[in-house]
């Protein structure tokens, strides 16, 4: 008799045996290693909180062997790193990207360890929401929280759902009550910028800001839907904001089209493909309110 | 869709499932592998004492140790009676990371508990030594210990014999089969062996120092010294101290033929030992 617990038995089997021989183990700390993924030929993607040094990193390939990998590149926000290996084939790009898995739905998170082979791990799909931003900075496509297990070498790994769509990338890092996914179209994004410059560019304005309340009377006088904008408390000499004439005691209620009513706005603001273009800040001076136009600059550093 | 679930096959594994006391770690579980009252546990699970098992209809019969590997912590019980129901044994062989299985067992005193998940991985586990391990996603409890792992055909696929940083870990039914042929018997050469680096013609190579001989036994008997370092198995140097254990096991009796060197590491000896034929029977 085959029952359906015996279907479901194979079918899960079946989606480990497909994927596992793009999931590596992957040596970058003391202790536990973790996984990564063979995203494309060549190019490992795993979880940068897992990525402890930059030097001496060395993968486990399905096939057993050890092989040397290089750190070429890495975004904290997103939690992603990017490892470059001589062999190893990819066969995986078949990202789910775009498809946004149900509440509810299997998902198992597959991972290597280089002493007994595959692992994998089952649960479902425990919460699915829209953008946001992790609590490192960057920005994500979706949240999608698991009630999977995450073990000390799952981050890294592999989130395949029940239709044998690869979701994203599993990591531990992100939230400290479950595993979250980061998700694939997420992962090609910031892999694309990070093979393109090593890292992935930020929006910079120069200024240093401080949420302020705005009064009612201001409000009504100005017709302000803001309850609340940024205050300017420092402005980097020669930096775009300056350039563009905004002075301390500034409080800015708008960038281009989007309201300022904290530091939140002004982050989701500088990540957005703005650089290089001129943007108008709305601004509130001496009582009155101005605009300013300010050319995006592009942050230094990582 | 109606999802049964493993209700079926939980039903019928419980009925293989039995209760084993008498052991130094107080109660653990068991499988009836033949429905003469042949009954598979961890070795943990049993001592010396006196042990008894309690069947799932409440039923208690006494029972004794026929075989036990603690090695791979299992150990075989007769109890004296007929018409068991007996679980049928997998090839763990073909087991297969993500696979759903279900552990049955009396943890804490619940006579029949049943969880599931899927197998995480097979094989070694780090700081468990070279042994293979079915690394299963399911919860178990100390009382858990001998009872089954078993498939989502309800096969047994292994024993569980702990539970690790959240992973049951059973011992592959394959070693059962094993064991249950008469095969996998504890210490068959009598020695205690430390892995020693070699300097022979010129290359090194791996070498089992012998530290102790056990009285009586066959390595005692084929006149093997302490002090003499173990080479090579039938012509085949050593790669690791897991060739050593996996060539003594298994086989029941049968000659096996051991390279060594004494004093002089340049001189390859040959010693032939008796296995499985050293046992001393008290009449």
């Amino acid at each position: 008799m085959q029952s359906s617990m015996v279907n479901l038995s194979n079918e899960l089997a079946r989606f480990v045996e497909e994927f596992q021989t793009d999931v590596v183990a992957v040596h970058a700390r003391t202790h536990y290693p973790s996984s990564g993924v063979l995203w494309r030929p060549g190019i490992i993607v795993t979880a940068d909180h897992t990525v402890r040094q930059e030097e001496d990193i060395q993968v486990t390939l399905s096939s057993g062997e050890t092989v040397n990998a290089t750190l070429a590149g890495r975004d904290s926000g997103t939690d992603i790193a990017l490892l470059k290996v001589e062999s190893g084939t990819s066969s995986i790009a078949r990202a789910g990207e775009g498809q946004s898995p149900k509440v509810g739905e299997l998902a198992l998170v597959l991972g290597r360890s280089p002493d007994s082979g595959p692992n994998a791990s089952l649960g479902i799909v425990s919460a699915v929401s829209g953008p946001w931003r992790t609590w490192r900075g960057g920005r994500l496509d979706q949240y999608i929280r698991l009630d999977a297990t995450l073990f000390p070498n799952s981050s890294g790994g592999a989130v395949v759902d029940c239709r044998g769509r690869l979701l994203g990338i599993a990591t531990s890092g992100l939230s400290r009550i479950a595993g979250l996914v980061i998700p694939a179209s997420s992962v090609n994004q910031v892999v694309g910028a990070l093979l393109a410059k090593g890292h992935v560019p930020r929006g910079y304005l120069g200024i240093g800001v401080q949420p302020v309340a705005i009064p009612e009377a201001l409000r009504t006088r100005l017709a302000l839907s803001n309850q609340s904008g940024v205050m300017v408390v420092s402005a980097e000499p020669g930096g775009p904001a300056d350039q563009g004439g905004v002075l301390l005691g500034d409080i800015v209620v708008s960038l281009g089209p989007a309201t300022l009513e904290g530091i939140e706005d002004i982050q989701s603001f500088s990540d957005s493909a703005v650089i290089g273009k001129p943007v108008t800040a709305k601004i509130i001076r001496a009582g009155a309110l101005q605009e300013v136009t300010i050319m995006v600059g592009e942050r230094q550093g990582r | 869709m109606s999802l049964e679930g493993f209700g079926q096959i939980a039903e019928q594994l419980r009925r293989s499932t039995v209760q084993v006391t008498g052991g130094r770690h107080g109660q653990g579980s068991g499988i009836i592998v033949k429905s003469n009252g042949v009954i598979v546990t961890n070795a943990h699970v049993v001592s010396d004492a006196r042990l008894s098992v309690q069947l799932w209809d409440g039923s208690t019969f006494p029972a004794t140790l026929s075989a036990r590997n603690a090695r791979r912590d299992l150990a075989v019980l007769k109890i004296s009676t007929i018409n068991l129901t007996p679980a049928t044994l997998a090839n763990s062989d073909n087991l297969r990371v993500g696979e759903l299985v279900i552990a049955v067992g009396n943890p804490l005193g619940f006579i029949g508990a049943v969880t599931s998940g899927i197998v995480h991985a097979i094989g070694r586990r780090p700081g468990l030594g070279p042994t293979k391990w079915i690394q299963a996603e399911v919860q178990l409890a100390p009382g858990n210990s001998g009872g089954p792992l078993a498939d989502a055909r309800g096969n047994v696929v292994g024993v569980n014999s702990m539970a690790v940083q959240g992973l049951g870990l059973a011992v592959p039914s394959n070693a059962v089969t094993r064991l249950l042929m008469g095969d996998l018997q504890d210490a068959p050469l009598g020695v205690t062996v430390r892995p020693v680096a070699v300097r022979a013609e010129g290359s090194q190579r791996l070498g089992l120092a012998i530290l102790e001989v056990a009285k009586g036994s066959a390595a005692e008997y084929a006149s093997l010294k302490v002090g003499d370092i173990l080479l090579g198995i039938e012509g085949r140097p050593l790669n690791s101290l897991d060739d050593f254990e996996q060539a003594l096991e298994g086989g029941g009796e049968r000659l096996l033929r051991l390279q060594f060197a004494r004093y002089d590491l340049s001189k390859l000896r040959n010693v032939t030992v008796r296995l499985g034929a050293s046992r001393v029977t008290v009449v």
